[in-house]
């Protein structure tokens, strides 16, 4: 989009918004005084009964109070509903927590309201289906108004589980997913929004910069990431970062990056915050990584194969389970690592429970029981920074370290076990035949002997543990709440094996082994327009995180350069199925019809968010569709404003049902 | 009763008030909606009720309240504020480390508001209705209405963008017992003393006016002592009484203000630390923080009451 027509939408926009937000003040008010004063026994809100409906039809649509984008987003979807004179809409908003806790509940779907939410997706497809619409996430993230399909639940499931064709060929798998986007589209549970863009903003020093779909890795990324042959580099020439050429690399310097949040640990599975997961990953690495596509890398492994895979369940594993308690809270009386519990109990209901600890685990490993085995040939001659050599022992020990740990749930869901082969050879086994095990079951990071060893959360500068990995930098200094300072680690190993001989690579010779920007300063500045301001005054070099207001004044400017990527970050709203006459996907869809997409990406987010024409973003692509543009041709028209069309839909439903117009 | 009894007999006042504000904060952080394991799991789809409820029980989260409040009551008493959650750390060394940041904020905050407050108080009381009352007047009342962290925004965009006399980041690998961070705490300091000086300006204004319709200042001025020496000399004393009373209120305000000019001007202090736990309802660090400001405020108040004494020697402590 160009910037004026970006500019211009703009200006439209913001007229609109304020009439949006005026009239929904104005319905909302309106709705109260009808429901105060027409005491014609009618009961004011009630959608509850088929006697009681009649449009235009009431709805409250709500989100959280505290994103003031999604109010908005919010108001703009309920001031086009009002347009069409088939509803009076109101629009309320809650405190983050009041509002989780609401939306969370399973009582929720009964109370007939149009919630709205924001998730972050991964290059998982099912990130982007499976949370808003698996019965089975109905009461947790976040199904909130309780779909609750088999056959929607079947799809998504064979989507990713239990199959070892779509576990190996993404194309089959795409296909898969097709079918679940095109339920979805004509079911319409959900209408997901836009899709969030992951920005950073420069200065001109910085060149070669790109940024990342995920927050936590777009600085490990953006310095060196050979798989896309991305180096960034400082030039203080004043030549312009569009020379991005190798041949103008420059070697050394120190960039300074402004970040929102304190570091609060340097403990990876003691962690799961954005900025701590970022200021550990240019210390730790783990034994693949991904590109921009999310395609996976074999990394600290030289090389890795799906070795065997057998189509089981997970009640496969109950001869190996042990009978554990579990108290009225689903509290479960074990100290071990809950690996796989068994699928038909249930830990609040259940005074007891079977579960699979890692101890039986490794027995049913050696039964040849689990789902998949995926093997892992490390480098070898790897040192960590301070000179250990890595093992398959180290492997096998990092991961056990996140057992019980702050992030056990997240690697527990997949990883069944894991076996030291040889001296640098590991076997890693899934649960079940997991078309995300490639990416899954390696996502954890690599610690020293020392550190696989250390308690929960010790490794930390605050805690005098000083973080060590294989990583290209090491920490140098630390100071809580103010600064995190890197230096290049000198004895980095891919500058011992070079970029040219690793398997994969297909660059060019004169790629760098290494991230070429001598020291790193992360500055900790949690507030936007002061990390804004020190970006202005060159007291920093980069930043993320920014508003849509500042991002366009950043790109306005000669001085900086924004750079832009799809993420995986979305909001949706979700339409109350259970509620007559919601149940009717002829409403739901003309409701879908009347969500000015393109309105809240010009309006709301100022051009830096994309229009979700589909239910995938850009990002989950890879494994999430046979062939996108084909979807999106099929799919967008589903999607596209079209109050006429909407109008249509409704009076078909006012008709068929009988519904009173008044 | 003499003054070290008084002072003593303060001091014990504390620990009732102290365990008032404790119970009230646990009762209204609990109250609110969310918790510390809330927070760290987000929405995680991946997490099951019965993975959070695990999660909870790791943390000692999932007791009744006063059992909570017991525990946590009785680990204080002998001098354990517990951990933040989330990070594990623990919540004694994060307040004293944040702290003194906080602490030299006030202060200078303080200096700046009383040295601005009580000489422009004293202009206007001596030039009441005149001119230069009109002036300081508009100018307290601008103080008292312009939010901290629009002043802190205006002084960073005119004071460092425009005039580039400060950086925007304060130099965070100095210490902050180093000098040259006294120049560095002006822009904060300024922002948050501000309402404070607009407010101690209006009163010191009020009392001196008031103070000066007074007969012994007639009698004063009658005797021949030159105006300098019956407003410096009699008439400020007299009129230091309420502005020393608002001066303990007012220690409250900054304070708060403090989390504000914290978050603006990026300084470590216990202010942002605040935020953070609040948003994260990491009740132990909140328990602390709002322990620690009670006290300060409590001794604040006392000072004043010491100072009453100084001021008008009739006052007594019985």
């Amino acid at each position: 989009m160009s910037q004026d027509t970006k500019r211009s939408s703009k200006v439209l926009n913001r007229r609109r918004l304020l009439q949006g937000a005026g009239a929904a003040g104005v319905a909302a008010l309106a709705g109260c005084s009808s429901n105060g004063g027409n005491g014609n026994g009618n009961g004011g809100n009630g959608n509850g009964g088929t006697d009681q409906i009649q449009f235009p039809l009431e709805i409250q649509l709500e989100t959280n109070a505290d994103n003031d984008d999604r109010v908005q987003l919010v108001e703009l979807i309920a001031e086009s509903m009002e347009q069409t004179g088939y509803f009076e809409t109101s629009v309320e908003t809650y405190e983050w927590n009041t509002y989780s806790g609401r939306v969370l509940d399973t009582e929720y779907a009964d109370e007939g309201h149009i919630p709205c939410i924001g998730l972050s997706g991964t290059f998982n497809p099912g990130s982007f289906c499976d949370a808003l619409h698996h019965s089975s996430n109905h009461g947790q993230c976040c199904n909130l108004v309780g779909v609750s399909n088999a056959e929607l639940d079947d799809m998504i499931d064979s989507a990713r589980f239990g199959s070892t064709e779509i576990a190996e060929d993404p194309e089959a798998r795409g296909a898969a997913y097709d079918e679940v986007w095109r339920m979805l589209a004509d079911e319409r549970y959900s209408s997901i929004t836009h899709f969030g863009l992951n920005t950073a903003v420069a200065n001109m020093n910085v060149h070669g910069f790109a940024s990342y779909p995920f927050d936590e890795t777009v600085y490990s990324y953006a310095l060196h990431a050979p798989f896309d042959e991305q180096v960034a580099w400082l030039d203080e020439s004043g030549a312009s970062p569009n020379d991005t050429d190798l041949s103008d690399l420059q070697e050394g310097g120190t960039l300074r990056v402004g970040v929102g949040a304190n570091i609060d640990s340097f403990d990876p599975p003691y962690s799961t915050d954005t900025t701590s997961t970022m200021a550990q990953g240019f210390i730790f690495e783990g034994l693949t990584a991904t590109d921009a596509e999310g395609i996976v890398y074999p990394w600290l492994a030289e090389s890795y194969e799906l070795v065997d895979t057998n189509d089981i369940e997970r009640v496969a594993y109950e001869d190996y389970m042990i009978t554990v308690d579990a108290d009225e809270d689903g509290v479960i009386d074990t100290e071990e690592q809950v690996i796989v519990q068994h699928p038909e109990d249930d830990p609040v209901a259940d005074d007891e429970v079977r579960v699979l600890t890692p101890e039986e685990a490794a027995d049913a490993v050696a039964d040849d029981v689990f789902g998949m085995q995926y093997r892992y040939e490390l480098h070898e001659g790897v040192e960590f920074s301070n000179g250990e050599e890595l093992t398959a022992e180290h492997v096998v020990n990092s991961l056990r370290r996140y057992e019980n740990s702050d992030l056990s749930a997240q690697t527990f869901d997949s990883v069944l076990h894991i076996e030291e082969v040889d001296e640098y050879t590991v076997d890693i086994f899934g649960q079940v035949v997991d078309a995300e095990g490639e990416r899954e079951l390696p996502g954890f990071l690599i610690f020293t002997e020392e550190q696989a060893q250390a308690e929960g959360g010790e490794i930390d500068p605050r805690q005098e543990f000083t973080p060590i990995g294989t990583g290209p930098y090491v920490l140098d200094d630390f100071s809580d709440e103010q600064f995190a300072e890197y230096e290049r680690n000198d004895n980095y190993w891919l500058e011992d094996i070079g970029v040219e001989n690793l398997e994969w690579f297909d660059g060019p010779s004169d790629f760098p082994n290494a991230p070429v920007i001598e020291r790193l300063e992360l500055e900790i500045i949690p507030d936007n327009a002061t990390r804004s301001a020190a970006l202005q005054n060159d007291e920093i070099d980069v930043t993320t995180g920014l508003t849509s207001a500042t991002l366009d004044d950043f790109d306005e400017s000669d001085d900086f350069f924004v750079y832009s990527v799809e993420a995986g970050g979305y909001d949706y709203i979700q339409y109350p199925l259970d509620v007559e006459p919601w149940d009717d996907k002829r409403l739901r869809q003309a409701v879908n019809h009347l969500v000015p997409r393109e309105a809240i990406v010009s309006n709301i987010f100022a051009g830096w968010a994309s229009e979700a024409w589909t239910d995938i973003p850009e990002l989950a692509r890879g494994a999430g569709t046979a062939d996108f543009d084909a979807l999106e041709d099929e799919i967008r028209p589903t999607n596209e404003f079209d109050p006429e069309r909407a109008a249509e839909l409704i009076e078909e439903v006012i008709e068929d049902r009988g519904y009173p117009m008044n | 009763m003499s003054l070290r009894r008084f002072i003593l007999k303060r001091l014990l006042a504390i620990i009732p008030i102290l365990f008032g504000v404790s119970v009230i904060t646990f009762a209204m952080v609990h109250l609110t909606p969310g918790d510390p394991i809330d927070q760290m799991i987000g929405l995680n789809p991946d997490i099951t009720p019965a993975d959070e409820a695990q999660i909870r029980a790791r943390y000692g989260l999932d007791g009744p309240i006063y059992e909570q409040y017991l525990t946590w009551m009785s680990n204080v008493l002998v001098g354990d504020f517990g951990e933040v959650v989330y990070s594990g750390r623990d919540v004694s060394t994060i307040v004293i480390e944040r702290l003194p940041e906080t602490i030299a904020l006030g202060i200078f905050g303080w200096v700046f508001a009383l040295g601005i407050a009580i000489p422009t108080g004293i202009y206007a009381a001596v030039n009441k209705d005149k001119f230069g009352d009109t002036v300081s007047r508009f100018v307290a009342l601008s103080g008292i209405s312009i939010p901290n962290f629009w002043l802190g925004l205006m002084l960073i965009l005119v004071m460092a963008l425009w005039l580039g006399l400060w950086p925007v980041l304060a130099p965070s690998r100095l210490p902050l017992y180093h000098p040259e961070m006294l120049w560095f705490l002006i822009l904060p300091g300024v922002t948050i003393g501000t309402a404070a000086a607009a407010s101690i300006m209006r009163v010191m204004r009020t009392a001196m006016a008031e103070e000066m319709n007074k007969e012994y200042v007639t009698a004063a001025r009658a005797k021949g002592l030159p105006e300098r020496k019956v407003v410096l000399k009699h008439v400020l004393r007299n009129s230091l009484i309420s502005v020393v009373t608002l001066a303990a209120t007012l220690t409250a305000g900054i304070v708060s203000g403090s989390i504000v000019v914290e978050v603006v001007f990026n300084w470590p202090g216990l202010g942002r630390e605040f935020i953070n736990a609040i948003d994260r309802r990491e009740v132990n660090l909140i328990m602390a923080i709002t322990l620690f400001t009670g006290v300060a405020i409590i001794i604040a108040n006392l000072i004043a009451d010491i100072l009453y004494a100084v001021l008008d020697p009739r006052i007594r402590y019985d």
